[in-house]
């Protein structure tokens, strides 16, 4: 699967004149998204949006304008608006079950986000949207790469999206997701705690089955669910051996989030790289959420030259061809993706 | 309440429950049409302010023909209010 157009909100620089060697910093252990002036959402629609719909249609928005004519539309998120879903389960309590408004409640389902995106384009094709927590970008993947294998010829766009809700916030700081102590990003990998930050964006793709003029070839992906360190070890090492076919990986690009509790992980799967392959991170940029991963993909379709905040340890390996992801969600959730460029 | 106050009060309510972030009170006038031109309304608006007048003026509009009526312009719901409000 090829992929050609690409665009991305996030808490960095990432959208129109992308430019990702300044790090914008975390505040109270968030990392906010930078949202542009939207551009082409009519402006009564757009005042109805929530901030997961804003973003993912104000992301997948240049990608269409670039290629019009999509067969598809293939979302993954894990909660949607969480916020408007929040605000309009309250209005039930405190009106007593009684008369409610429209807008929170179509803004809040996670299909709502897909559901813009082809009411906008006037897209009429494929429209799905995968929810399975943090391997929902993983999953939306797959999708497409079926999708495209089934339909020679067709144009799907691709994408990811996920809000920080004060909500879903405060209940995973209860359940230990997120630090107690107050640290800023640029610290993140020194923070030895349990526990990361919160991030939030959205990242699209056009993605096909031609190969002329594509940015970034997705080679191959895979998931496990598991607690098992060796489990995971094994999964890499097995993902290495089919995809990479005795090549060197040139660049691991993980998702390593500053949570001792996951380091194990990390540790293991790296241990599979030599000194040919850099080693590189991207949560600090972006902050931990369910659909992350899809950031990291972003990263590689726009990256030419790798920012120094971002490596971890410097391999030989030049130039840059074939590029592994591997993400952790909360230690159960495992990705692998293999982008080659 | 003052029929100047009590407009001035649904302009603000209007801008709150619509998020019509971009707008200010004394932008709305009183005659303009919130529908179609003017405000710039939709149909999904109108059960936003069917919602409003029954949580804020505790006023309950079941007849849609009497709704359309009443949903012209701030005049005409400043009108009605006044005269059914039970809260």
């Amino acid at each position: 699967m090829y992929i050609h157009h690409y665009s991305c909100i996030s808490p960095q620089q990432t959208f129109e004149h992308a430019h990702v060697e300044t790090l914008h910093e975390s505040a109270d252990n968030k990392l906010t998204a930078k949202e542009p002036v939207y551009k082409g959402i009519p402006p009564g629609i757009l005042r109805r949006m929530g901030k997961a719909v804003r973003m993912g249609i104000g992301a997948a928005l240049p990608v269409i304008t670039q290629q019009p004519a999509i067969d598809g539309i293939i979302i993954g998120t894990a909660n949607g608006g969480m916020e408007d879903c929040i605000k309009f389960l309250n209005q039930i309590i405190d009106f007593e079950e009684g008369m409610l408004t429209p807008g929170n409640f179509v803004q809040s389902t996670p299909n709502a986000i897909a559901a813009q995106m082809g009411l906008l384009s006037k897209n009429k094709g494929y429209n799905i949207t995968h929810v399975h927590r943090g391997l929902a970008f993983e999953n939306a993947l797959l999708d497409a790469m079926m999708m495209i294998k089934e339909n020679p010829g067709n144009n799907y766009l691709l994408g990811a999206v996920d809000e920080i809700s004060a909500y879903n916030y405060n209940i995973d700081l209860l359940d230990g997701c997120f630090k107690k102590e107050c640290i800023s990003n640029k610290d993140l990998y020194h923070s030895v705690s349990e526990g990361t930050i919160a991030g939030e964006g959205a990242a699209m793709f056009l993605v096909n089955d031609n190969a002329e003029n594509a940015t970034a070839t997705v080679k191959a992906v895979q998931t496990i669910h598991t607690t098992d360190e060796m489990e995971v070890n094994r999964t890499m090492q097995q993902f290495l051996e089919q995809t990479l076919s005795g090549k060197q990986a040139d660049i691991l690009l993980t998702g390593e989030n500053g949570d001792a509790r996951l380091l194990k992980y990390y540790w293991g799967v790296e241990s599979f790289f030599g000194e040919h392959t850099s080693i590189a991170r991207f949560k600090h940029m972006c902050g931990e959420y369910a659909t992350a991963s899809s950031v990291a993909l972003w990263l590689i379709c726009n990256n030419h030259q790798w920012p120094e905040h971002m490596i971890k340890k410097q391999g030989e390996a030049a130039p840059v061809r074939n590029i592994i992801i591997y993400n952790n969600y909360r230690g159960v959730q495992h990705g692998f993706m293999h982008i080659a460029v | 309440m003052e029929k100047e106050k009590l407009k001035q009060q649904l302009k603000q309510q209007i801008i709150q429950f619509l998020n019509l972030t971009n707008v200010k009170p004394e932008e709305i006038k009183d005659d303009e049409p919130l529908f179609g031109e003017g405000l710039g309304l939709d149909s999904i608006d109108s059960i936003e302010m069917i919602v409003l007048l029954s949580r804020e003026y505790g006023i309950t509009i079941q007849d849609p023909k009497e709704g359309r009526k009443i949903l012209v312009d701030i005049n005409t719901m400043a009108d009605y209010i006044a005269k059914h409000k039970t809260k």
